[in-house]
């Protein structure tokens, strides 16, 4: 070929297309977007939440490298002053802090930390040093007692100003606290950073937070490993060192699993999106497959024709990625509050104040919707390429080509699907492998869409011949005979609706799981517990007056009282959560995962003090194997081993818990503080009435929550339906996306058919004739992607239940099925499909029938 | 039409991303802020007990510290050498600031933190290597509270954290470290204490209250050991402890005081102050002590003196001019001398605070006999003079 010859004509060949029928690039472009904005969305919302948690550890953290931190009451201030004035370490910092709840500044827990200005300017810079912002009033900061100090942004935020009055509220208790002063950034960064943060003197936060006496930990800048021996030499057995940042990966990992789990909903987004992509390439080749034959008779080569459609497939890829990535960001500030939510519910609290948008998330946006572009369009490009001139003319090469592909699209959904099993099995403790499984196996499903897909439609033909007569035979006829597009457009329609089916499921099964469990462990009758700001561990204790108060109620049969505690396992190199119980609150009705021999004397045993009771949440994070090791705790009189006689099935909490015997820790931890306590009544006494007398009655002594059974019972499932929102947004996403995106492979596949059906119309069918059997075409292929979907969505359910949820957080659910999901899922399909029939409908009914079959 | 559409929302949703990419990335200049000490000065002095009456100190009760007053230090300074006649000069004080008088009626809750007060604590330490002419000086600040910083009187300590002074036995010890230097002192009392002023009432100006009770032990025998970088070094000679308590001592027009403390080879010591005022004259309260060598005390007045100026130094870091070597002349009790700053370089230059304080050296006669005398002198209002 002459170098010389251009390839513009052949361009403007594609350019004229799109242009008279723009309809389909509409559609491939709605395809891209959908899919990359979903993507992008996820990870705004994802890393908007991880950002704004490194912020604040950061600004809370600032220089520290190393942090001494104490056993479950926290670490004796005495500490600190030996280590000034033994030691004369001064890079060191005493902290306490605690989540407290301020009306004033909404309803999120905000982070109260209790600092000595004089010790802080190493650290932190707001309080005095080369950056502070205490300005004027550093002798209030000391002297008045609960002033405290915020940034100017966060004030403001709030609707705040200098000398406002703040109630801090905490575990119940609330303490007037004036603002003295405002901290002033000046850059983006530390203003997020502050952003949920307020400053108070460390004597007036000791008291405002319970924590007289003690400290949370003491931050150290250490450079030299010698002077960290020197210091662990002065500590007292039950105060450690940590690193910071081993601190601020431990907490971020926990949501490690959480994000993974998002990101991968959001590629499956894209998946689905790829399919579409797929579908409307496929169809804009088939049908230009007459003017390709043409263009390849006048000497156009095949690898000029791949180009132009590759190069087409980038250029609508890149425009739908742009719209993806406009649509994603606007998503993503929608998403976040959800993400934080379950942030907030299931780990930690993490304020998000705006969405970050990284340059590189968008990046990545671009990149992967336009590479989805190209790669769904490569096996067109290439079969535009390969095919040889004369056969470009006919379309039933195609056609025949999918029906001799059958036997290895068998195959290869088999071997897929197999592979895909292959990795779900394989268990290497990471998520990722397990992801690819479902992938694969999704992969596999689609695959073995198009030969189902023909076994179903032969299966119909005589039925629907016997039902509906010649039309009821054309249908599943003609979606054989266009397999190569109907079956794209079908396995497309089937993924997203599994999806949707397969995040029900494990939704619903989760749910009635946690109802379930519920019931089994909270047996007793009412419950008394401080109020809490957030879900963190120490929150307060209920007093030995309300205690003995409570048990001694008319009608009150006996209580059962538990602690809830922070012990930091030597082992495990961080803190645990755990729990001293004086008795078992579900009368022996915990599920037992694994015991150690006799479940009937398990918690009398551990009540005995022979050993601890770990959930399963616990021994799947700490990789525990059966039967499990002793359990090493760090007790106040150095470490100790304790057998651990029992694993439960617990859903309280996502990094596990550990139970001990009461009197097992008041006699370690000298400590008979007690946090939550649990009323058993007589039968037959008016559980209500006996809560509403005690909450007057007790409202003088401490600020109590006092709730029934029933009440907790409900609460929990609010906190459990809040946690899940985010998944249920993710469904809602996948069913847009699903709608839409079958929405218009349908329709550009009805359109595509406008001559076929022009003459038909000519050979003497009625337009109600044509209206029915476009709908009975869409309707069957919708109703084969919903029934197809649900086996799938089925196992996609499994895995989602029995794999991923196990592996991610440790929970073992139980599966529950409701006919509810599949009917939903099924009806969606159905109602898409139809849908979208109804515009090609109206469209060729008046188009005239001449103009139809004109280019014959 | 459909084109100019799908290009519109294009380019519109462009500039959406890019807008909120860039709002996210823009990030301004910092700004300084005040310092954490700036927080100190200017408070309001209502509230606080103030000095008024004259023979009001009594022993061992007030070593320790009078949280009822806004003002007390404890000021240790000495001029000490090897045994092979290195020169070394040091300051250690120990000041309180009372940030709000005592309340009587305290709302704080119970239990209450330990780290709840109203006093702060910050030292001042300084090692002149004088054969060196090296300077070196640092503080120390913290809250009066949870044992970190505090004073007693019995046994008499004061300290902040790893600073202080503590009583053993008949042993006072000065205990002091940075990281550069170091200071290790033990300290023999060859006299009682001496009241200054009348009876320890040391009045600054004419106005009742603007005084301060005030009284030294001098003549105190030292030997320890001072370290400066690696090297340690064994030192003897001789400190002088001031402690001084008071609310709002100076009075209107005040700018500064030049203070000095001489002890003579003979046992006997000499203290006087002299308050500058805005217009150039010394305050007429300006006074000072003469502590004869069995330690009963001559009171003198600003009028029985003439202190004049020879030499004037320039301080490099501050700006400002310092006298560096002087004439006095105490005709009351015959005494002649001239002298002055054993180096010139002895400013601390901290953020919130910058003074002169140095060892000096003063020789001359006394009743016709050769004498020599080691001091320190103190010069304050110099750096906000200029």
């Amino acid at each position: 070929m002459n170098p010389t010859v251009s390839t513009f004509p052949l361009y403007r060949t594609a350019w004229r297309r799109i242009r008279r029928r723009p309809f389909q690039y509409v559609l491939f472009i709605i395809g891209v977007a959908l899919g990359v904005a979903m993507m992008v969305s996820i990870d705004l919302a994802n890393g908007s939440a991880s950002r704004a948690f490194a912020l604040s550890a950061d600004t809370v953290t600032g220089k520290t490298t190393h942090r001494i931190i104490g056993g479950p009451n926290g670490l004796d201030e005495s500490v600190y002053v030996a280590l000034r004035n033994e030691l004369g370490y001064k890079l060191s910092a005493p902290v306490v802090e605690g989540y407290v709840g301020s009306p004033e500044l909404g309803s999120q827990p905000v982070r109260l930390l209790g600092v000595d200005p004089f010790a802080e300017p190493p650290f932190r810079s707001y309080l005095g040093g080369e950056q502070g912002a205490i300005g004027t009033d550093l002798g209030a900061f000391l002297v008045e007692p609960n002033s405290v100090l915020l940034s100017a942004e966060f004030a403001a935020a709030n609707d705040l100003a200098l000398n406002d009055t703040l109630t801090i509220d905490f575990a119940g208790q609330t303490t007037p606290a004036r603002i003295i002063g405002l901290i002033e950034t000046t850059d983006a960064l530390t203003e997020r950073g502050l952003s949920n943060l307020i400053f108070m003197d460390i004597g007036s936060a000791q008291q405002v937070l319970d924590q007289v006496g003690t400290l949370s930990h003491i931050d150290l800048i250490v450079e030299d490993d010698a002077v960290l021996a020197q210091i662990s030499a002065i500590l007292p057995a039950n105060a450690n060192i940590e690193t910071a940042a081993a601190r601020g990966n431990a907490i971020q990992q926990m949501t490690a699993a959480f994000e993974l789990n998002l990101t991968a909903m959001s590629l499956l987004a894209l998946v689905v999106g790829m399919f579409l992509i797929y579908n409307t390439v496929t169809f804009s080749v088939v049908q230009r497959r007459p003017m390709f034959g043409i263009l390849r008779c006048v000497g156009v080569t095949g690898g000029q024709l791949a180009t132009l459609i590759l190069a087409e497939a980038a250029v609508l890829g890149l425009i739908g990625s742009l719209l993806g990535l406009g649509l994603g960001v606007i998503l993503g500030q929608g998403m976040v509050g959800l993400v934080t939510q379950t942030i907030n519910d299931l780990y930690f609290v993490v304020n998000v104040q705006s969405v970050t948008v990284p340059a590189f998330t968008l990046v990545k946006g671009l990149v992967i919707g336009v590479a989805a572009a190209l790669f769904a369009s490569l096996l067109p490009a290439i079969d535009g390429m390969r095919t040889p001139p004369n056969a470009t003319l006919r379309r039933s090469t195609l056609e025949s080509k999918i029906t001799t592909l059958q036997p290895w699209l068998i195959a290869g959904g088999i071997a897929l699907g197999v592979m895909g099993a292959l990795f779900l099995w394989i268990d290497l403790g990471g998520l990722i492998l397990a992801f690819a499984g479902i992938f694969a196996i999704l992969f596999a499903a689609a695959l073995l869409t198009p030969p189902t897909t023909v076994v179903l439609m032969r299966i119909l033909t005589p039925i629907g011949n016997r039902l509906l007569g010649v039309l009821g035979r054309m249908a599943p006829r003609d979606i054989i005979r266009s397999l190569s597009r109907t079956s794209i457009a079908i396995a497309a329609l089937m993924i997203a609706v599994s999806v949707i089916i397969g995040l029900s499921i494990m939704v619903g099964s989760f749910r009635q799981t946690v109802e379930i469990w519920l019931e089994q462990t909270l047996r007793a009758d009412i419950y008394l517990s401080p109020p809490t700001t957030t879900n963190a561990s120490d929150n307060g204790f209920v007093s030995q007056e309300v205690m003995e108060a409570a048990l001694a109620w008319p009608g009150v049969e006996r209580g059962v009282s538990a602690r809830s505690i922070d012990i930091f396992a030597p082992d495990l190199a961080q803190s645990i959560d755990a729990f001293a119980v004086s008795d078992d609150v579900s009368n022996g009705n915990r599920p037992i995962f694994w015991s150690d021999g006799d479940d009937a004397t398990l918690w009398d045993r551990v009540l005995a003090g022979e050993g601890v009771i770990i959930s399963e949440p616990f021994m799947v994070r700490h990789s525990i194997s059966l039967p499990p090791a002793p359990l090493t705790l760090q007790t106040p009189s150095g470490p100790r081993e304790f057998p651990v006689l029992a694993v439960l099935y617990d859903y309280t909490s996502e990094r596990g818990v550990v139970w001990l015997g009461k009197e097992l820790f008041s006699a370690e931890w000298g400590d008979d503080r007690i946090s939550d306590l649990a009323l058993f009544v007589e039968p037959g006494t008016d559980i209500d009435a006996i809560v509403t007398a005690m909450q007057t009655e007790f409202a003088d002594m401490q600020a109590l929550t006092i709730t029934s059974n029933e009440g907790l019972r409900a609460g929990s499932l609010e906190v459990f339906d809040r946690t899940f929102a985010i998944t249920s947004a993710l469904r809602l996403l996948a069913t847009v996306v699903a709608f839409i995106g079958v929405l218009s492979a349908l329709m550009s596949l009805q359109l595509e058919r406008a001559r076929e059906l022009g003459v038909l119309r000519a050979t003497g069918m009625t337009l109600s004739q044509l209206w029915r059997l476009t709908f009975l075409e869409t309707g069957l292929m919708g109703s084969t992607a919903g029934i197809l979907a649900m086996p799938v969505g089925f196992i996609l359910a499994w895995i989602l239940i029995y794999v991923i949820n196990l592996r991610s957080f440790g929970w073992t659910l139980q599966m529950y099925l409701e006919p509810g999901y599949f009917v939903q899922a099924f009806l969606i399909a159905v109602v898409a499909a139809l849908l979208a029939a109804i515009y090609p409908s109206l469209r060729l009914g008046k188009t005239v029938i001449a103009s139809a079959i004109r280019s014959e | 039409m459909k084109k100019t559409l799908l290009v519109g929302l294009i380019v519109g949703l462009l500039v959406v991303v890019v807008g909120l990419w860039w709002r996210e990335q823009s990030v301004s200049a910092e700004t300084p802020a005040s310092t954490l000490i700036t927080a100190l000065s200017a408070e309001a002095d209502e509230g606080y007990a103030r000095a008024t009456e004259p023979n009001n100190i009594e022993f061992p009760r007030d070593f320790g510290a009078h949280d009822d007053y806004q003002t007390e230090w404890w000021y240790y300074t000495g001029n000490l050498e090897t045994e092979d006649a290195r020169q070394f000069g040091f300051q250690f004080t120990i000041f309180r600031r009372a940030l709000a008088p005592p309340d009587p009626i305290s709302d704080i809750p119970n239990p209450k933190s330990d780290w709840q007060t109203n006093q702060i604590y910050f030292a001042h330490f300084t090692i002149s290597d004088i054969d060196n002419e090296e300077f070196y000086y640092s503080d120390l600040y913290s809250r009066g509270a949870a044992g970190l910083a505090g004073a007693q009187a019995e046994p008499y300590r004061v300290w902040i954290e790893d600073w202080g002074v503590t009583q053993n036995g008949d042993i006072i010890t000065i205990d002091a470290a940075t990281d550069d230097y170091a200071l290790t002192l033990d300290l023999t009392q060859t006299l009682p204490p001496v009241l200054h002023g009348d009876g320890g009432l040391s009045p600054k100006s004419e106005e009742p209250g603007n005084a301060s009770y005030y009284y030294s032990q001098v003549q105190q025998l030292a030997d320890g050991t001072i370290r400066l970088g690696d090297e340690t070094f064994v030192v003897t000679g001789k400190a002088w402890k001031d402690h001084e308590y008071s609310t709002s001592v100076l009075g209107e027009g005040a700018t500064g005081w030049d203070w000095l403390s001489l002890q003579f080879d003979d046992g006997t010591a000499l203290m006087l102050f002299e308050i500058r005022q805005a217009d150039g004259s010394v305050e007429p309260y300006s006074s000072g002590s003469f502590i004869n060598a069995d330690g009963t005390v001559q009171s003198l007045n600003v009028t029985d003196w003439d202190l004049t100026v020879d030499e004037r130094w320039t301080s490099p870091a501050s700006g400002a001019t310092y006298p560096v070597a002087w004439s006095l002349e105490l005709p009351g009790i015959d005494l002649s001398i001239r002298g002055g700053a054993l180096m010139d370089n002895q400013e601390l230059n901290f953020a919130n605070s910058v003074y002169w304080e140095g060892a000096v050296q003063f020789d001359g006669t006394r009743e016709s006999r050769p004498t020599t005398a080691r001091g320190y002198m103190e010069m304050t209002g110099y750096a906000e003079e200029q």
